[in-house]
């Protein structure tokens, strides 16, 4: 339904593009390097309920304590290794899961396209916070379900990139010569489409970790994600709701947030630049809260 | 993408309208498989809708609950129970909500304006920043203006709308105090007569501007939190939609004829590129509608996300087809309008 | 190329766009503070479903038909301990299954028609008939019309705490006449709910103005009133607004009083502004379920013993904020047969260490499953229930903590299928007698898995207490029941969160009541 693909435009790696793209990528991995030795740089046990509650950031806590007496800074560095995995592995999963029927869709045609993306329509016209609701009551609040929830939502806009590139290349001259020589769909599809059609997943996909990442945290500060008392950035911001005296509470897990998926989308759009320049990616009705 | 396929003009004598037809049809078809989607995963929850209706007390009177579940006909199979609720639709009958003990229609009558009211002031705001920014950003590619602008959209697109929701919600109003709490309305006004159900224009109805001054008030964050996910957006892709107009022959051969460059902007390049972006827009726009529960739950604004969150927390099985209706029937008829605005434009790309 | 005059104005543009914006938001925002002087703004994180008083069982609702309706007795003031007259007076018989209500003279509805024996019947035979929510306070009690001033109540069983049941504003008296000409029946088929949730057809102090039940309630002064205490504001404004927003309200003058400030938000209030702090009457209590299919740790009673010394209580009142007590037993403070302090169950790091010795466990994770989305009087059940499986985990006893809204969660504490659940009782009367459920076989019992023939001490006990006697005599019986329950029994009484009401200084007359919470029409002004 998205049918924007435009033409190929001069856009160039802008002199910019790069350098933000670098920005981006040490950001980000200066986050995931936090997330694996937060146990270790974490000056208390984020779970641990022992100092004073609600403290002001300074003196022996560098960003204050919650209303429960933890430390602030260190739930804040052990979120990172919370939010950030589970968002790679929801888009992953959507990648794969996408890219699959995508290119099945688009290779076969006929009957199983139209299924796959009526199947597609039905699943995006659907609600994510009710699905979510409905996960989290059934399987129980946790990151991980909320991660299948976000799933249901999010492999479709690979599906229709994957099913749209596959239906480009299908009458392509090296595919029918293919074809022709009786070579089967599968090896087709595999030998000469998937090759081609990783640069423009591969900018969804780097795109999209940003929005993984608000989409969890999201479903977190409404109660659907992150089990207490696990130190995740979205739940962190919901506690401060009812202590807005204390405004670290919220302010920083926010702007953690804020810094990684910026980084994470520096990331997509240099390489959107450099990989799929004719793009100017947006997918109608995504997974948004 | 839809695939390209060729036409034989002729041969079914209106290819559009029958095109037409077949979307509206399928559209209609999605719909009820969107209700029958949500039934079944709403039926799927272990929890019991007569508890979370009743409380603690009434919940153990064995009477109390018979004529609950009579009264909302959960006494039924599920199967009767879902044909009675399509058959009720057709009459326009979406049920009654157990938790509000309302028309399930009648809530919505409230809702979707509120939201609405939110949505349209963020996407008519977004456009005009949008297609501004984006298109400055196209002419200045390269300059220092368009890596700004560059750096802007893609932070507008990073921020958590749920924190830069609270954040702009402790500095306004906790902190300055210039900012009115949240809801509507302050209390010391009555909410306007009823036209549309957006607070705002029914202020402007009524004639009583004190109204729409202080609902308009209420507005402003919610909507500015909204605009900037929105502004990121759009300014990324009028950018690109302006750079590929601006790359045409007619636009190269008007800016060499030495047009005034206001005349090449309005006539070819907005023009040019207003079909793309009147796409994103509408797609935009339905992502906005239903999008805005994180934003309406910390400005506890009634709207459709808030009923969605209720409705979805208190197992109230009609509110929550409700809510998965609108949706859908927004998500389709965003899409088909969308389109159906291609076709019209380029009829190679069509009949899927 | 393009001009340098388009560019500039596009900028120029942009700018005045955003400027126009930020300039109507803000001034318009500064025009909105001042409210009038008649009018009261009261605000209140809305558990409202209806405000047809026959339906509504909520404490929402109970604050709405308080000031809307009149009951037939009340109490006055924050003094739940014995009833006053309202529309009538009541005298029980010796064996308290008959009452006669007696109307008073002169009380008028709010069309001016007077409140007669006819309406009495009609609204309680309606709370019976319709078999709403709140139509099991009237469980086997029948009403008839004497003559046009007595109306006979007959309960099938000796019913000592009814005349503490009549105040409910559940039980409010509504006109007839208008009712049923609204489609109000006693029968299931009624259909008048929709008309009250628009109109109020009482005799209360105020006529309902405007409902909604998602953001405000408006109320206006019901001028047949026949009360001798006019209200004081003319307009009463009750929004729905969560409890951070109605600490900035009431601040910053907005509103005037506010009703669900938690501890920390309560005791960070500037001046100007009164807070009214006392214990609620609803108490939290972790239950340990005893049928061993759902748990063969929780119901052991060794394990039980254990959990009881581990908890620091101490440290949950302080948590919970300012006004906020130690339930000491499961019978809240200001109710008959209350337990002193002396009888409180303490933390007792070694005595816990001992007991889960003798249990045998062995660091197995038991689930601590709570309601995620209440937050009683400021207390967040998630943040209790985090405190709790902290201090567990000190004294060695593993926690996995199962959040689930309300909604879901209340199905599984219902059919007892909690391991250990965290969860309130807010009583549905001021008298003693309604915590007889939680004995063996009692609604609440049977829910910590604990059936009929559990516990032949606290049994008794209950059996006792239930068998009524002087006030004096139901005090001590109702001490043994909660002392036998503290001891063996399945459930841990925790505490009892702080009601804080927040005025401004210019308010008078802010009482808490544990029935309806705040009488609206009582607030006046200095």
């Amino acid at each position: 339904m998205m049918n924007t693909r435009i033409k190929r435009p001069r856009i160039h790696l802008g002199a910019w593009g790069a350098p933000l793209g670098i920005i981006g990528a040490v950001i980000a991995l200066a986050w995931i390097v936090v997330a694996f030795l937060a146990p270790v740089i974490a000056p208390h046990d984020p779970l641990a309920q022992d100092l004073p509650r609600l403290q002001a950031p300074g003196g022996d806590t560098i960003l204050g304590t919650d209303s429960l007496g933890r430390d602030v800074f260190s739930r804040l560095i052990s979120g990172a290794g919370v939010t950030i995995p589970l968002a790679l592995l929801l888009v992953v999963l959507s990648v794969l899961i996408g890219t699959i029927l995508g290119s099945i869709a688009g290779f076969f045609g006929r009957w199983v396209d139209e299924t796959i993306m009526r199947i597609t329509d039905l699943v995006m016209a659907f609600p994510t916070v009710i699905l979510a609701m409905v996960i989290a009551a059934a399987l129980g609040a946790s990151l991980l379900n909320a991660v299948y929830a976000a799933l249901i939502v999010s492999w479709p806009s690979y599906a229709r990139l994957t099913r749209g590139l596959v239906l480009g290349l299908r009458s392509s001259n090296y595919v029918v010569s293919g074809r022709l020589l009786g070579f089967s769909p599968w090896r087709s599809l595999w030998r000469d489409i998937a090759p081609n059609i990783i640069g423009p997943i591969l900018v969804l996909a780097s795109l999209d970790i940003g929005t993984a990442i608000l989409l969890l945290s999201g479903l977190s500060f409404l109660g659907l994600g992150a089990k207490p008392p696990t130190a995740e950035w979205g739940s962190m911001v919901s506690d401060a709701i009812g202590n807005f005296d204390q405004w670290w509470l919220g302010v920083f897990p926010g702007l953690a947030i804020l810094t990684v998926v910026v980084a994470f989308n520096f990331v997509g759009d240099a390489l959107r630049d450099a990989l799929d320049p004719k793009s100017a990616t947006l997918r109608g009705g995504g997974p948004t809260l | 993408m839809r695939p390209a396929r060729a036409t034989r003009a002729g041969r079914t004598g209106h290819p559009f309208a029958r095109y037409l037809i077949q979307r509206i049809l399928t559209s209609l078809l999605l719909v009820v498989g969107v209700t029958l989607v949500t039934f079944t995963l709403t039926n799927l929850v272990p929890g019991d809708p007569v508890a979370a209706a009743l409380g603690q007390h009434a919940a153990e009177d064995p009477a109390i609950v018979a004529s609950f579940r009579a009264h909302y006909g959960v006494d039924q199979p599920l199967v009767v129970q879902y044909f009675t609720y399509l058959g009720n639709l057709v009459h326009g009958d979406l049920g009654e909500s157990p938790t509000t003990h309302h028309p399930v229609l009648e809530d919505l009558q409230v809702a979707v304006p509120a939201t609405l009211e939110i949505a349209i002031g963020a996407i008519v705001l977004s456009v005009i920043i949008g297609v501004v920014l984006g298109t400055l950003a196209a002419y200045r590619r390269g300059k220092v203006t368009d890596h700004v602008l560059r750096v802007v959209s893609l932070l507008g697109l990073s921020v958590p709308t749920f924190w830069l929701a609270l954040v702009l919600y402790y500095v306004f109003f906790f902190k300055l105090h210039i900012a009115p709490g949240s809801g509507r309305l302050s209390a010391i006004y009555a909410a306007p007569p009823t036209v549309t159900g957006m607070t705002t224009v029914d202020a402007l109805l009524a004639g009583q501007w004190d109204v729409f001054l202080d609902a308009s008030a209420h507005l402003f964050l919610p909507v500015l939190v909204l605009t900037l996910y929105t502004v990121g957006l759009l300014t990324r892709f009028v950018r690109t939609a302006v750079l590929e107009i601006l790359d045409m022959d007619y636009v190269r051969a008007a800016r060499a004829k030495g047009l005034p460059g206001r005349t090449v902007v309005w006539s070819y390049v907005l023009r040019g590129a207003s079909i793309p972006v009147l796409t994103i827009v509408g797609l935009a726009f339905g992502s906005l509608l239903s999008g805005t529960v994180l934003v309406e739950s910390v400005f506890s604004w009634p709207g459709l996300g808030s009923y969605a969150f209720k409705a979805a927390s208190n197992l109230d099985l009609p509110g929550i087809m409700g809510v998965g209706l609108v949706i859908g029937i927004i998500y389709l008829g965003t899409n088909l309008i969308v389109d159906l605005l291609y076709s019209v434009v380029d009829p190679r790309v069509r009949l899927a | 190329m393009v001009s340098h005059r388009s560019r500039t104005a596009f900028a120029i543009g942009a700018a005045a766009v955003t400027v126009a914006l930020l300039v109507t938001g803000c001034s318009a925002g500064s025009s909105s503070s001042s409210t009038k002087s008649s009018t009261i703004v009261i605000d209140r994180v809305f558990d409202l479903k209806t405000a047809d008083p026959s339906r509504q069982y909520e404490p929402t609702g109970a604050i709405v038909d308080k000031a809307l309706y009149e009951t037939l007795l009340t109490f006055s003031g924050s003094d739940v301990s014995k009833t006053v007259p309202g529309l009538a007076t009541v005298e029980a018989s010796a064996d308290s299954k008959t009452f006669t209500v007696t109307l008073g003279d002169g009380h008028v509805f709010s069309d001016g028609s007077p409140v007669t024996a006819d309406d009495v019947v009609f609204s309680l035979n309606r709370v019976i008939g319709m078999k709403g929510n709140p139509s099991f306070l009237l469980s086997g009690v029948t009403v008839t019309k004497k003559d046009d001033k007595t109306v006979i109540l007959t309960s099938a069983t000796s019913n000592p705490a009814l005349p503490f049941i009549l105040p409910n504003p559940s039980l409010s008296i509504l006109n007839s006449k208008v009712v049923i000409a609204n489609g109000g029946t006693t029968d299931e088929k009624d259909s008048a709910e929709a008309y009250l949730n628009a109109n109020s057809a009482g005799s209360g102090p105020y006529v309902l103005d405007t409902l909604d039940l998602t953001s405000q309630v408006v109320l206006t002064t019901n001028p047949k009133y026949s009360g001798d205490d006019k209200p004081t504001y003319s307009r009463v404004v009750l929004r729905n607004v969560e409890s951070a927003t109605q600490k900035i309200n009431i601040e910053g003058g907005d509103s005037q009083v506010a009703l669900d400030l938690s501890g920390d938000q309560a005791s960070g209030l500037g001046s100007g502004i009164t807070v009214a702090s006392t214990p609620s009457a609803n108490v939290i209590f972790l239950l340990l379920n005893q049928n061993s299919k759902v748990s063969t740790i929780t119901s052991n009673p060794d394990f039980v013993s254990a959990v009881k010394k581990s908890i620091n209580y101490d440290d949950l009142v302080s948590l919970a904020g300012k006004g906020a007590a130690q339930a000491n037993g499961i019978v809240p403070s200001m109710f008959l047969g209350a337990l002193g302090s002396a009888d409180k169950t303490t933390y007792d790091k070694t005595g816990a260490a001992a007991d889960l010795a003798a249990s045998g466990y062995k660091g197995e994770k038991v689930t601590l499953s709570f309601p995620s989305d209440i937050s009683l009087n400021g207390v967040e059940f998630t943040v209790l229930a985090q405190r709790i499986q902290s201090q567990l985990k000190d004294a060695g006893i593993t926690v996995d903590l199962a959040p689930a809204p309300v909604a879901t969660e209340f199905a599984a504490y219902r059919d007892g299928k909690e391991a250990l659940g965290l969860w309130y009782w807010g009583p549905d009367f001021p008298d003693p007698s309604n915590y007889l459920e939680f004995a063996p076989g009692g609604v609440v019992g049977l829910r910590a898995g604990w059936p009929e023939g559990s516990d032949a001490t606290v049994t008794a006990a209950a059996t006792a207490a239930r068998a009524g006697g002087s006030n004096d005599e139901r005090a001590t019986q109702f001490t043994t029941y909660q002392k036998a329950l503290n001891a063996t029994g399945p459930f841990i009484p925790l505490v009892q969160p702080a009601n804080n009401i927040a005025s401004a200084s210019s308010v008078t007359g802010v009482e808490y009541n544990a029935v309806w919470t705040i009488d609206i029409a009582a607030l006046g002004s200095k």
